[in-house]
């Protein structure tokens, strides 16, 4: 009974293998604040060629030649139906066949404007490796919320426009899409919301992003779970931060509804994941006859 | 039916601004229109009736080829619309360049109006003149508030859609078509979505470019608009067009049965 109700203080107050001062220590360390920027730059950059990769899967579904719209379905079904972490290194394993790595490891552009804190340096294969991975996957679920986005739109939109003399690409670039993209943001947010976290499989291959990092400096200092606490914490912050953004952009521009008069969620909601309820739903109009 | 070559009868110079030739058209096997027969002159106001189902909406939509037609042909201004016509007679596809070029001499009005809700009602207007006519920002706005006072709306100008009234937005629709300068107006039941109280308004700008010349053809359920502004009145039934004539006649000397107890049940409502 004794045993284990010092088993239980020493579980609660982890005081023999967790040093709360390492996680003080390390939370504003350079190395961890790099790590931390090379993740943010990771899921831009994948967030951004993945929602090009969703649109253009949109059009080539929508398109007329039979071989684009099957290889779109392909494509989107493999990359959906596969673990994000297999692509990963599926890509990374792939360069050395296609005698590219280290070729692009010899270049270093990131020591190059400084990010020189970390662990290690950070490898440009794995950078691409991760990016090219992370992008892809992203475009085939990117490809569902494009297509959900533009689906919301009433088909009398691009009648119109098209009435007006607008050719099918001018009416999709200046009707449809600005419309579109409105019923996309929410869901857009989602994504990056998860892409900030699901960079940290690009661990898996050696790049000094945010838990990569912390998992080095961890492993070398016999503090693995404190410099995980101390990842998490970042990632917290990154992504309350962006909760908080995604707040501000989606009042600007009136997200989701076009009716301007609507209730929207304030930007605590946003930032703490509260009260996203119908984020994303449209009021659809049934078409005329 | 007459064959017309590419450099047959019809010309730009002709008086017909509509002239639809055994227009047939399927959804898939139910085939909607049975061979429409329709010219329209230059200037003239035809109003189109009939009951729900009868393909009057379908035959407008087929006029700026926003719907294909399975046979038959349509000129307007003595252009084929959507097709070409090669050597040997056959019709293909017209490029999408082409059909939005005659579109853009087409005007049209919804019955759900289709204003673009992220525009204002002057953006909506200037949109289509600045982006396909390549037309300078200040002329289009210019000509887009003297439309917006035509219609009666010049302090509506920055307004968005969700904003105004129906009867206000279908009177910027009615503004936003005439600012491309079309030749014709298609009218599909501009007034039906609106409350009652809102049909005037928009009949009395559709009265107003039927006394300025304007070639309209005009599908409504407004009988006492058919009746005043209409040169000519067409009654489509079953995918046809089963009479046609002035509307005196058409109102009250038709024989068509058919068509009398059309105009029955209309008055009843
Ligand atoms: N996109 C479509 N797909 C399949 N059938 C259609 C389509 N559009 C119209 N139809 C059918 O074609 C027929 C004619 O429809 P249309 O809308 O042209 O009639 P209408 O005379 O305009 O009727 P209303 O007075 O109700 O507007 C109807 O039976 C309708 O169900
Ligand atoms: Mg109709």
């Amino acid at each position: 009974m004794g045993g284990l109700l010092q088993w239980l203080q020493s579980v609660v107050t982890l005081n023999h293998f967790f040093v709360w001062t390492y996680v003080w220590k390390y939370t504003p360390a350079p190395a961890i604040i790099q790590g931390a920027i090379v993740t943010v730059i990771l899921s831009v950059i994948s967030q951004l060629l993945g929602t090009l990769i969703g649109l253009m899967l949109y059009f080539l579904r929508r398109g007329r030649i039979r071989v684009f719209r099957i290889s779109a379905d392909a494509y989107i079904w493999f990359f959906r139906g596969t673990p994000l972490a297999v692509q990963i290194l599926a890509f990374y394993t792939l360069f050395p066949y296609l005698h590219i790595s280290r070729p692009l490891r010899a270049i270093d552009p990131f020591s190059a404007i400084g990010f020189t804190h970390g662990p290690g340096p950070i490898f440009l294969d794995s950078f691409l490796a991760a990016i090219l991975a992370l992008s892809l996957n992203e475009g085939a679920y990117m490809a569902e919320i494009v297509r959900a986005g533009i689906d919301a739109i009433d088909v009398g939109q691009l009648e119109a426009a098209k009435s007006l003399g607008m050719t099918y690409s001018l009416a999709m670039r200046r009707i449809v899409l600005p419309q579109a993209f409105r019923i996309i943001i929410p869901p857009l947010g989602n994504e990056f919301n998860n892409m900030l976290k699901n960079t940290a499989l690009a661990a898996f291959i050696a790049l000094n992003e945010l838990l990569e990092t912390g998992r080095l400096i961890g492993d070398a200092n016999f503090a693995s779970l404190e410099l995980l606490v101390v990842a998490s914490l970042w990632y917290l912050l990154l992504t309350t931060i962006w909760g908080f953004f995604q707040g501000i952009i989606e009042r600007k521009l009136n997200a989701s509804n076009l009716d301007p008069g609507a209730p929207r969620p304030q930007w605590w909601q946003r930032a703490f994941g509260f009260g996203q309820g119908n984020a994303g739903v449209a009021t659809a109009v049934p078409a005329e006859h | 039916m007459a064959m017309r070559g590419s450099t047959g009868a019809y010309t730009n110079g002709t008086r017909l601004m509509v002239d639809a030739r055994d227009v047939h058209k399927y959804f898939h096997n139910n085939e909607v229109l049975r061979g429409v027969n329709m010219q329209v002159l230059r200037g003239e106001v035809v109003v189109v009736i009939g009951p729900s189902g009868s393909g009057k909406t379908t035959f407008l939509r087929c006029i700026n080829h926003l719907e294909k037609i399975n046979r038959g042909r349509i000129y307007v201004d003595g252009k084929l619309i959507g097709y070409r016509e090669t050597g040997d007679g056959k019709l293909v596809e017209d490029s999408e360049r082409n059909i939005a070029g005659i579109r853009a001499e087409i005007g049209m009005v919804f019955q759900r109006f289709n204003l673009f809700p992220h525009l204002t009602a002057l953006q909506n207007i200037i949109e289509a003149p600045m982006q396909v006519k390549g037309i300078a920002r200040e002329q289009a706005e210019a000509r887009g508030r003297e439309l917006l006072a035509k219609v009666g709306l010049a302090q509506k100008a920055d307004a968005y859609p969700a904003r105004l009234s129906g009867g206000q937005q279908q009177r910027v629709a009615i503004a936003r078509a005439l600012a491309m300068d079309p030749k014709l107006m298609l009218f599909d039941e501009a007034t039906s979505a609106l409350d009652p109280e809102l049909v005037g308004e928009v009949l009395k700008v559709m009265r107003q470019l039927a006394e300025e010349g304007m070639t309209m053809v005009v599908v409504t359920h407004e009988m006492g608009f058919a009746r005043d502004v209409a040169d000519r009145v067409i009654f489509m039934d079953g995918g046809i067009i089963q009479e046609e004539g002035a509307p005196a006649q058409m109102f009250s000397a038709s024989s068509n049965e058919r068509l009398r107890t059309f105009l029955g049940q209309i008055r009843e409502e």
